[in-house]
């Protein structure tokens, strides 16, 4: 049973912006989806809308069943961390969540657990001004828990965070997949989808492009063959002949369409030694530029 | 409906938006009231002297900050963002502006109210002071039904006038421009207007507030005077601009997206 359910939707911004531009996807209960895309490929847009922040130009989306309007309690049944931002500099960080458990009938015990959980319980008591981009950002991810709802929506989560903050996200993104909750995390960060998300949507320009588990989706890209040989001129000649996507650097060829043994064998044929010869199974970059149709600097 | 009303409290009191209203009231009421009652030559004062009365002309001044409280209440969730939390926790637009209608006009009233509080006091410890005996200031005075009514009504011209003030900025949202278009359009064009077509000024929003308190007593009518409004109309007048500034930013908010 899909929990969030996006149907044929596009959302244009006056009469040139075509935002999001037919877009369908649905998410299913208790797994982890990233969304991926470049900046203003349209993820933050279909974010909004999810959550009736941005009403669509046309086209349907559902979640949890109903329109977020509709629900009874919404920030009990879905979370969102859109706008890091978006607290009074002047409120201390706790009562900035006190707001909103207050509007959305939400008992201040659960102010405490969340800001808690985020580990950020020392810094309540301070005033919003004073916390860094990171401390925003996990401020912002208390607010989305508030109400220990069953789905998610985290709009770049990562932004601001520490090399200690992501590694932190990570655990608690799959704590919170432990537990059953249904997360759609949009991120331009691929090493931390790859490492938390079980499907993915690729997004670009406004349109969905790609979706799909993630072993799934790499299993049909292309792998990489990677090369060392003295004679990489020459190799790099021979392949291009072949139709071969070839990026060449002195010595090191990255090969694109032909397997390893392909490539080792072609080498052979033509007494050309190799040095290094490694079938690369394409990482989720990899698999992004590739659909995404632009190519990776080797 | 109460949780959404206690958490517009809480907005209030957790920042210094409302404080700061009420430090602006005080310096622009409590001010003038101490330097004529200081100052003024004691006969002036005196008595039935009418510079005791003009020592509380500052709270007439007031009433323009209660707008521009209501413009900030509103245009500060833009601003800073926070509406897109308000809405998350309440999609139901059209009642998260209500809600904040009903809380700024209450909370601009009773500021007002402790402001107005304040200035007699004042005024009536620089006459004790002074040994000054403004017949205004007496307890048969005070307790007048006249008086009661026209602090009433003052106390209500505010809290309409800070509704005013929220329909604006929820209509509006940029916060400066609002302000400062809403401080030109009363200080100087409703004047220019009042002037040039009274019968069509005493329409206009600001003259329309002023009149609740004053209630006529610009009307020198036919025999040659500015024309006005009487108290229930000006009352009618200041409750539709209220409600069609209101429905408008209802209506719009309901179809604006919050990028």
């Amino acid at each position: 049973m899909p929990v969030i359910e996006v149907e044929d939707l596009s959302k244009r911004f006056g009469k040139k912006v075509l935002a999001v531009d037919d877009v369908s996807f649905s998410v299913a209960a208790g797994t982890i989806t990233g969304f991926l895309g470049p900046n203003g490929a349209g993820k933050t847009t279909i974010m909004r809308m999810l959550v009736d922040l941005v009403r669509p130009t046309s086209g349907r989306v559902t979640v949890l069943g109903g329109r977020y309007r509709d629900l009874t309690h919404p920030t009990t049944r879905v979370g969102a961390l859109l706008d890091a931002s978006g607290f009074h500099p002047g409120r201390s960080g706790r009562n900035a969540l006190r707001v909103v458990a207050r509007a959305a009938g939400i008992g201040y015990d659960r102010v405490d657990s969340a800001l808690e959980m985020v580990e950020l319980a020392g810094a309540a008591g301070r005033a919003v001004k004073g916390y860094s981009t990171g401390m925003k950002q996990r401020l912002a991810l208390a607010c989305a828990l508030l109400g220990d709802p069953e789905v998610l929506l985290l709009d770049e989560p990562a932004n601001g965070l520490d090399p200690e903050g992501m590694k932190w996200l990570r655990g608690f993104l799959r704590a919170q997949a432990a537990e059953g909750r249904t997360v759609l995390i949009s991120s331009h960060v691929l090493a931390e989808i790859e490492q938390t998300a079980d499907h993915v949507l690729i997004i670009s320009k406004g349109k969905l492009l790609a979706r799909g588990p993630i072993t799934q989706l790499a299993a049909g890209a292309a792998a990489v063959v990677r090369v060392r040989s003295p004679q990489a001129q020459k190799l790099e000649g021979l392949l291009l002949q072949k139709g071969a996507g070839v990026n060449r650097l002195d010595t090191a060829l990255a090969i694109r369409g032909p397997s390893s043994a392909e490539v080792g064998e072609l080498a052979h044929a033509n007494d050309i030694v190799l040095h290094e010869l490694l079938a690369e199974q394409p990482s989720l970059e990899d698999l992004f530029l590739q659909i995404a149709g632009t190519r990776r600097e080797s | 409906m109460i949780d959404l009303i206690r958490a517009e409290f809480l907005k209030l009191s957790s920042t210094r938006t409302a404080l700061g209203l009420f430090i602006a009231a005080v310096i622009v009421s409590v001010g003038p009231a101490l330097l004529v009652m200081s100052l003024f030559p004691r006969d002036l004062l005196d008595g039935e002297g009418a510079a005791a009365a003009a020592a509380a002309t500052g709270l007439t001044v007031v009433p323009m900050l209660a707008v521009v409280f209501g413009i900030l209440g509103m245009t500060n969730e833009y601003r800073h963002g926070t509406i897109t939390y308000t809405y998350l926790a309440t999609p139901r637009r059209g009642l998260v502006i209500v809600i904040k209608l009903i809380c700024y006009a209450l909370v601009g009233a009773v500021i007002m109210a402790v402001t107005a509080l304040l200035v007699v006091a004042v005024i009536a410890a620089v006459a004790a002071l002074r040994d000054i005996h403004p017949s205004w200031l007496e307890a048969s005075a005070i307790s007048d039904f006249e008086t009661l009514r026209s602090i009433g009504l003052f106390l209500l011209t505010v809290g309409l006038m800070t509704a005013f003030g929220v329909g604006l900025g929820a209509l509006f949202r940029a916060q400066i421009p609002t302000v400062a278009g809403i401080l030109i359009w009363a200080l100087a064009i409703e004047g220019i207007i009042t002037v040039i077509k009274p019968k069509i000024g005493m329409y206009l929003p600001f003259v329309a507030f002023q009149q609740l308190t004053m209630g006529g007593a610009l009307h020198v009518g036919e025999d040659g005077g500015l024309p006005s409004l009487t108290r229930p109309e000006a009352f009618l007048v200041a409750i539709a601009y209220i409600a069609v500034f209101s429905v408008a930013a209802v209506f719009i908010s309901m179809r604006r997206d919050v990028t």
